[in-house]
């Protein structure tokens, strides 16, 4: 157990290590000193011995704007790669991401019908519109997993062909909805391209239980997930209940995935390409996959999210423009490197 | 003599195409059963029947007397292995892959035991798979992937061994260690059963043979009584010459 003490120990630093950096960059650079300042004001037994040298409006920065963004950049990273990691082992297909069954498009759906119908315009309404989202993301889960049975079991093809058909259906109303809808056309736009954008501590409390509870419950199933991988009757003879398994792991990927995207938009790439990589280097052993994945996707994220904010500073570029950016080559060359993978 | 396995008036049918109809059959501790027959005549939904993966929807089955319903999935894994047709292969290492038929035998979050990796490395052994331990199974060529299958099957340690078409992607030699193992097997009181397509590896290496066709048992019996140029005929439409090997006087099927 030693090694892995030392590791969480490590993994630990660095995130909090990229904790500090990430929230002292921007258009308004703080110093690291002041950040590190600032922080340790907020923690009772310390605050005392801090002598705090910085204006209230640069406090605000960072306590208010910077770092509830920063903190849901590594939940929403973390969370979107381990759904990842669950759609891909219950579907049993590597190319499956957290989108595959609806989420993404019953969310974008939700979304826009929000923000065109019910949320008065601007940064204002960004409070409800998760809940739209949500919901949307949930009543396409449920649709996409009635399609997807055969004889009363979840069969993975007829699941992914269900997903692929609700998602095109959802994604026209919501074109429909934006060539009727013009006026509001910009938060639309911004919100279905994805991006932690003006996110704040309400969206990170909306998120955080969910991806906190998934990524146990993912632990808690990693063991049936690596018999799962055999096939559906070598599972079953190795003692596995294949349906109750199926049906549990995609209502967790599904509720994980939906936490995300409600409060971020639809951000691609991290949730295939993380898992996808990080099998193809350390194997397919699930609890190591999810805990991987976990931080891996995470820091991920983080770090596109604060090029994607400083990159064109003081304009922002929406952050899935940097995932895929940065993300395709690398997985490009983690195909090419050869590592053998065939499903 | 004891059955482990019994099967009675069983029928099974896909929708509303029938596979098994009225099947009756019993398999004893220590023998190697031979399953053959045509294409589509039921040979892997008798397996996945027997492991319980499919449910009969008319007759019964028992496994040690007891119906196979009433045992839990768990206690029916340590009860009995199957090795399916169709296996997935992802990226697991070898030695992992093993450790997983020792899956019914620990908890949802604890570690194989001592016992289990140990009866991994014999499983790997005899199977010669060990000195691909480190490799990932992804990697590896058809016919070395089947055996380490094979090995996960023998690290199950289970009374009843079931394997559908278990030699399909090897060669001569590890065709006949494959059956040789199983033979062994049988010998230390286990109940094998495999679907074959060679007719002459289940002639010479099987106790007992089932010959299916179309749903329903045509013959049954050793290899010597069963596997008559009549039969052949009756069952694969292929005549055959009436031979017998010359050293082991065990038939031979050649056209």
């Amino acid at each position: 157990m030693r090694p892995m003490k030392g590791s969480i120990a490590l993994v630990s630093l660095i995130t909090i290590a990229a904790i500090v950096v990430a929230t002292a960059l921007g258009s308004v650079p703080i110093p690291l000193g002041h950040v590190l300042g600032m922080l340790a004001s907020r923690i009772p037994g310390i605050r005392d011995f801090v002598q705090g040298d910085w204006s209230v409006a640069r406090e605000v920065i960072v306590l208010q704007v910077r770092l509830p963004r920063v903190l849901l950049a590594l939940v929403v990273g973390g969370g979107l790669s381990v759904a990842g990691v669950l759609f891909q082992g219950s579907l049993r297909n590597p190319l499956a991401d957290p989108y595959i069954i609806g989420v993404s498009s019953g969310a974008s759906l939700g979304a826009t019908l929000g923000l065109l119908f019910f949320i008065p315009q601007g940064l204002a309404g960004f409070g409800s519109l998760p809940l739209f989202a949500f919901a949307g993301a949930m009543l396409a889960t449920w649709i996409v997993s009635r399609l997807g049975q055969s004889r009363g079991r979840l069969d993975p093809t007829s699941l992914i062909l269900a997903g692929v058909a609700v998602g095109a259906a959802l994604t026209a109303v919501v074109s429909l909805l934006m060539v009727l809808k013009i006026q509001n056309l910009t938060d639309v736009y911004l919100w279905l391209m994805g991006s932690l954008s003006g996110r704040g501590w309400k969206h990170l409390a909306v998120a955080t239980p969910y991806v906190f509870a998934g990524v146990v419950l993912a632990l808690w199933q990693a063991k049936d997930l690596n018999v799962y991988l055999l096939g559906e009757e070598a599972a079953h003879s190795l003692g596995i209940d294949v349906q109750n398994l199926q049906r549990w792991v995609l209502v967790l990927g599904s509720l994980m995935a939906a936490a995300c995207v409600s409060v971020s938009g639809v951000i691609g790439f991290v949730g295939l390409m993380v898992p996808h990589a990080l099998r193809l280097i350390f194997g397919a052993e699930h609890r190591r996959l999810i805990l991987h994945s976990l931080w891996v996707g995470a820091l991920f994220l983080l770090v596109a999210d604060t090029l994607a904010r400083t990159v064109l500073s003081p304009t922002e570029l929406p952050v899935g423009i940097i995932t895929a950016f940065v993300g395709g080559p690398f997985f490009i060359y983690l195909m090419k490197r050869g590592s053998g993978y065939h499903g | 003599m004891v059955e482990k396995i019994r099967l009675d008036g069983v029928t099974y049918a896909y929708g509303k195409t029938p596979v098994l109809q009225e099947l009756s059959l019993g398999l004893q501790p220590s023998k190697f059963y031979g399953v053959v027959g045509p294409n589509g005549a039921g040979k892997s939904t008798l397996l996945k029947l027997m492991d319980g993966y499919l449910d009969p929807q008319q007759g019964v089955i028992t496994l040690n007397d007891r119906p196979l319903q009433s045992y839990s999935l768990r206690e029916l894994a340590q009860e009995v292995a199957l090795i399916p047709q169709h296996s997935h292969y992802f990226p697991f290492t070898v030695e992992e892959m093993v450790l997983l038929g020792r899956t019914p035998f620990y908890t949802r979050l604890g570690q194989p035991s001592a016992k289990d990796v140990q009866l991994a490395q014999e499983a790997m052994q005899v199977t010669e798979v060990a000195h691909l331990a480190g490799r990932l199974v992804s990697d590896l060529s058809g016919g070395e992937r089947q055996r380490v299958t094979l090995a996960r099957a023998f690290a199950q340690h289970t009374k009843v061994l079931l394997l559908d078409e278990p030699t399909t992607h090897l060669d001569l030699e590890h065709q006949i260690n494959t059956c040789q193992l199983l033979q062994k097997r049988a010998q230390e009181g286990v109940t094998c059963l495999a679907v074959l397509h060679d007719l002459n590896l289940v002639a010479n290496f099987c106790d007992y043979v089932f010959v299916l066709g179309r749903g329903s048992l045509v013959k049954e019996g050793p290899p010597t009584d069963v596997f008559t140029p009549e039969l052949i005929q009756k069952v694969f439409h292929v005549s055959v010459p009436s031979l017998l090997h010359p050293v082991t006087g065990r038939p031979v099927i050649v056209p």
